[in-house]
C-alpha cells in the first residue's frame, strides 16, 4: 500500500504537495494542448465528443444539457484522462489519492447547490430539498444528510476503483515482473474511463433533481 | 497465543470471510441484472441501448459495495502491519 499511496514531493507555505498535485498540473498542460491539437487536426472527433457528452447529460436530465455542459464535460474530461495518464512514466494517477477524488466530490455538491440557486432563488432551492413542505423540519435535515452521504459515496466510488486497479497492479508486478500487468493495466484504463461516465452521469443527475420543476 | 498474533489472525480470518461473502454476493446479483436486462432487450430491441446504459450504470451502482468492503479490508490489513 505503501508503494501506492501520494508520496510527498515538496511544501508550499505548509501545504504539502504531492506526486498526484504534480500530476495534475501535468494533465493540464497536456489536456489543453492535446485539444488544440486535436481541434487543428481533427475538428470532427471533438465535435463528436461534445456531442456525445451534450447527448449523454441532456438523456440524463431530461432538459438541454447547456448551461451545465462546461462543468460537467469538463468534469468528465479531467477524470477520464486522470485514470489512464497513470501509464504514462512520470506521471502517476491523480484520482488514486482520496484528496483528489474528494475535492472532485465536493465540486459536485457545491455544484449542485450554485445550480439550484440559480434556477429557483435560494428559498425555491431549500423548498426542493425539503420536498413535502409540511414536513418540513424534518425533511431538509434527511435531505442534507442525503446529500453528504451521495459525494461521500461519489468520493469513495471513484477512489476505490483507481486504487484497488493500482494495487492489483503493483502487487502482479512484483510477483510477474513484466508482461502479465498490461492485461491489468488496461482493464484498470477501462474501469477509470467507466468510472469517469458514471461520476458525469451520477452528477447529472444529482444536478437534475435539484433544478427539476416539480408539480 | 499473544494478543498482538490473535489481532492478525482475527483480522485475516475476517478479511478473508468479508471477501467472499462480498464477492459471491455481489456475483450473483450483478448476473440476475444482466439476466433481467438481456430479457428485456429481446423483449424489445429497439431500447437495446437504453438498456444497455441503465444496465452498465446499474451494474457500476452495485459494484460500489464491493468496492468498498475492498477498502476497509485494506485499510484493516495496511494498519496492522504498522
Amino acid at each position: 500500500m505503501e508503494r501506492v499511496a501520494p508520496q510527498e514531493v515538496f511544501q508550499v507555505l505548509g501545504i504539502s504537495i504531492t506526486d498526484t498535485v504534480i500530476s495534475t498540473w501535468i494533465m493540464m498542460v497536456v489536456v489543453i494542448v492535446g485539444i488544440i491539437l486535436i481541434r487543428w487536426l481533427f475538428p470532427s472527433l471533438l465535435e463528436r465528443l461534445v456531442g456525445f457528452l451534450r447527448a449523454t447529460i441532456s438523456d440524463v436530465m431530461d432538459r438541454p444539457a447547456e448551461p451545465y455542459l462546461p462543468y460537467l464535460g469538463a468534469l468528465a474530461i479531467f477524470i477520464a484522462v486522470a485514470n489512464v495518464i497513470g501509464v504514462v512514466p512520470v506521471v502517476t494517477t491523480p484520482t488514486k489519492d482520496l484528496n483528489t477524488t474528494a475535492a472532485l466530490a465536493i465540486t459536485v455538491f457545491l455544484a449542485v447547490h450554485v445550480f439550484g440557486i440559480r434556477k429557483k432563488g435560494v428559498w425555491g432551492h431549500v423548498k426542493t430539498m425539503a420536498a413535502p413542505l409540511g414536513l418540513f423540519f424534518l425533511m431538509l435535515p434527511l435531505d442534507v444528510v442525503g446529500q453528504l452521504s451521495r459525494t461521500l459515496a461519489l468520493a469513495l466510488r471513484l477512489y476505490g476503483n483507481v486504487i484497488s486497479s493500482e494495487l492489483i497492479v503493483d502487487v502482479v508486478s512484483d510477483i510477474l515482473s513484466f508482461i502479465a500487468p498490461l492485461p491489468l493495466i488496461a482493464l484498470g484504463m477501462f474501469t477509470g474511463v467507466l468510472q469517469a461516465y458514471i461520476f458525469v452521469i451520477l452528477a447529472a443527475v444529482f444536478i437534475g433533481m435539484a433544478v427539476r420543476k416539480d408539480e | 497465543m499473544e494478543s498482538e498474533t490473535l489481532i492478525t489472525v482475527v483480522a485475516i480470518i475476517t478479511g478473508g470471510v468479508g471477501i467472499l461473502i462480498s464477492t459471491v454476493t455481489l456475483a450473483i446479483v450483478e448476473g440476475r441484472a444482466v439476466l433481467k436486462a438481456l430479457e428485456g432487450m429481446v423483449r424489445q430491441p429497439e431500447i437495446a441501448n437504453r438498456l444497455f446504459t441503465s444496465l452498465i450504470v446499474g451494474m457500476a451502482l452495485l459494484e460500489t459495495s464491493a468496492i468498498y468492503t475492498i477498502l476497509v479490508i485494506t485499510l484493516l490489513l495496511g494498519l496492522l502491519g504498522g
